[in-house]
């Protein structure tokens, strides 16, 4: 209610205008023609009021002239009320003071006036021009007030009245100086406030800029990481999720307001995995291990392939982790068909050419009647070549075990003098037949008993041998079990062979790796063997090395971890 | 007396060579197909020595096996174990006299063979 009677009043003196010192001078003369207005109408009702009170028939001439005066007062200001509303620049308030300057002159006897106590009326036009209208009008208000008061003295015949005109132009002087001062503090108020307001529109201008581009980026990031064909997940450094793009809601199942502010425990609390997938997964997700490795876990019926990594600000703060999970289900599949075909074939094949082998050993044995030179020396051909397949079929086989992680290390404790002999009596024709000379050895300071997987040692030693039966034309090989140190022992291959190329030695372990094909093909083999022994060797926690020598031959060694604990049994 | 060896193998030409290296060790031979006709053959008299492949149709050669060791009336017989997987060979080393692992070369077969009956047979 007060608001709104505030706002009234507000809109009574409110005026518009370019210039604010105009406008705040003009509502200044509102402010005071109002109060004119109201006092007038105040003291219009007292004298009613009186009039009713005394019962008076008739008011006297002077109650009837203040009437008139206070009737043309209240016409004369709401007239310059509505001038000074309507009419721009300080024409209303130089019509105001001088319709006061001319009521004053009726206000009293001209003497009063001139010389007496009324002179003070005077001084009022002087202060309000200063205020009202530019300082400097002061002093022309007091140019009129003194010329006014000289000719009232005229008037009446007195001189005059020279002490109070000095005082009127003093009073404009203060009344200059006093406005004056006020109307530059104004001004430099303004300025200030200019100033503020241009430094307030810069600084949102360049907020809402910068805002705006964060949120293009931002924008464009999300869209990015929304068109990933890849699950990405974000956790912060408490493990919260952060953000998850729909491919990796997908992959999971879930809702987008399901996994936010998810952490990893609530994500891998899942019923879809087993204590081992999640185990993986909360390790990688809580503990992110080197940038690019990847790890398969099981869910539900998915296979997926997931890799974490830290993320650092670019400070190097540490601020989360990001884990992307790609669904390996059609690939694990494949990869399971690929090594089933593989173990399935490999079976296959074996199984025949064991009866290829055993029928040409039969007939070279004569189990079918006496056969002749040639047909012996075809049925040789045929076993020494069916053998070949056989071992290439087997190697085939492991490495297919290898990659599946399915072949597994059977330690056992086994006489190490015994692995020397079987090997040697398995390879010995083949050497002879080739004009070398095989010789074992084994080392005194080894224990009798190791603990060990003896099938795939002599694997490892036989890949070994044959590849350097394969690469060595004439001269010897040998090989021998060795004492290293208190936890390792070793295997040896050594050889008069071709030798290795050094560029070539690093390459020699890898699968289908065949150092210079015509020579291989010369020899035969299908490049497993060595990397066979290579992987063999690793999953028993050990290695294998080769030093060679162009023209002088290579030797071969497998470090291996020393295991006699349970050899005692 | 000819010592018996009784072939317990599912393919037949394998069945044929190790038969044929038996029987150049100086063995009567007798040969079975499947695990099912085996157990039947079993519960007759017992051979000398029995050759089982340990992949077999019917009833496997891993079962046959724990039943003729735990046959009094087999306790004289030996038998030699033929598989193609290694570590089931290394897993059933001993329970058989012999294991084998496939490919199994005719010439050693015969070889291991005529030394055990050599060995074996009372004079």
């Amino acid at each position: 209610m007060s608001l709104k009677r505030l706002n009234f009043f507000n809109r009574l003196i409110h005026i518009t205008s370019d210039d604010s010192d105009e406008s705040r001078r003009r509502q200044l003369l509102n402010i005071i023609l109002l109060g004119v207005i109201v006092l007038t109408i105040i003291l219009m009702a007292i004298l009613i009021i009186y009039l009713l009170a005394n019962r008076q028939q008739t008011a006297s001439n002077d109650i009837k002239l203040i009437f008139i005066v206070a009737g043309g007062l209240l016409l004369g200001t709401a007239g310059i009320y509505f001038l000074n509303r309507y009419v721009r620049r300080g024409i209303a308030s130089i019509v105001f003071l001088v319709f006061f300057v001319i009521i004053f002159n009726f206000a009293d006897s001209p003497d009063q006036l001139a010389n007496g106590r009324s002179i003070i009326l005077f001084s009022i036009p002087i202060v309000m021009a200063s205020i009202l209208l530019k300082p400097y009008l002061s002093f022309i208000f007091a140019a009129i007030v003194s010329l006014d008061i000289i000719l009232l003295a005229l008037w009446i015949d007195s001189p005059p009245n020279f002490p109070a005109i000095t005082v009127f132009f003093l009073l404009a002087l203060l009344s200059w100086l006093a406005a004056r001062s006020l109307d530059q503090a104004l001004h430099e108020l303004r300025r200030t406030n200019a100033t503020l307001d241009q430094l307030v529109q810069e600084r949102t201008r360049q907020l809402e800029k910068s805002l705006s581009r964060e949120r293009i980026e931002a924008g464009r990031n999300q869209a990015i990481l929304e068109s990933i064909a890849d699950g990405v997940i974000v956790f912060d450094v408490t493990g919260t999720v952060i953000n998850a793009n729909p491919a990796l809601l997908q992959l999971l199942e879930r809702e987008p307001q399901e996994v936010k502010g998810m952490n990893v425990n609530d994500l891998t609390r899942s019923r879809s995995m087993d204590a081992r997938n999640r185990g993986i997964l909360a390790g990688l997700l809580t503990n992110p291990g080197q940038q690019g490795t990847s790890y398969r876990i099981s869910w539900k019926k998915k296979t997926l392939s997931v890799t974490s990594s830290q993320v650092f600000s670019t400070e190097g703060v540490h601020i989360g982790t990001v884990a992307v999970f790609r669904d390996f289900t059609r690939e694990a599949e494949i990869e399971r068909m690929k090594n089933t075909f593989l173990a399935v074939v490999s079976h296959e094949l074996r199984t025949p050419l064991n009866s290829v082998l055993g029928y040409a050993e039969m007939l070279k044995e004569a189990i079918y009647g006496p056969i002749n030179e040639k047909q012996i020396h075809a049925a040789d051909r045929i076993i020494s070549n069916s053998s070949r397949l056989l071992s290439i079929i087997n190697d085939l086989l492991d490495q297919a075990q290898i990659e599946a992680g399915r072949l597994i290390i059977h330690p056992s404790p086994f006489k190490l003098a015994e692995l020397i002999k079987n090997v040697h009596e398995v390879l010995d024709k083949l050497s002879q037949d080739k004009g070398l000379v095989l010789t074992s050895g084994c080392d005194p300071r080894l224990p009798d008993t190791i603990v060990g997987d003896q099938v795939r040692l002599q694997q490892i030693l036989i890949n070994l041998i044959n590849n350097s039966i394969k690469f060595t034309r004439q001269g010897s090989i040998h090989f021998r079990a060795v004492w290293h140190d208190r936890k390792h022992w070793r295997l040896e291959v050594q050889d008069s062979g071709i030798g290795i190329p050094q560029e070539e030695l690093s390459r020699i372990f890898d699968s289908f790796h065949q150092v210079n094909g015509t020579a291989s093909r010369e020899s035969g083999g299908f490049g497993l063997g060595l990397s066979i022994v290579k992987q063999l060797a690793g999953l028993m926690g050990g290695s294998v090395t080769a030093v060679s020598k162009v023209g002088e031959g290579s030797l071969f060694t497998v470090l291996l971890p020393l295991d006699t604990q349970k050899a005692g049994k | 007396m000819t010592a018996s060896a009784l072939v317990i193998e599912d393919d037949e030409d394998l069945s044929e060579i190790f038969a044929e290296a038996l029987r150049s060790a100086g063995y009567a031979i007798e040969t079975v197909g499947d695990g099912a006709t085996a157990r039947e053959r079993l519960a007759g008299p017992p051979p000398d020595i029995i050759l089982l492949d340990l992949h077999l149709p019917r009833v496997s050669g891993t079962d046959l096996l724990i039943e003729i060791r735990a046959d009094e009336r087999y306790a004289a017989t030996q038998v030699i174990i033929a598989t193609a997987d290694i570590h089931l060979g290394q897993e059933y080393q001993q329970k058989g006299d012999l294991v084998l692992i496939k490919p199994i070369s005719f010439t050693q077969l015969r070889e291991m063979t005529w030394r055990l009956r050599t060995n074996n047979t009372p004079v």
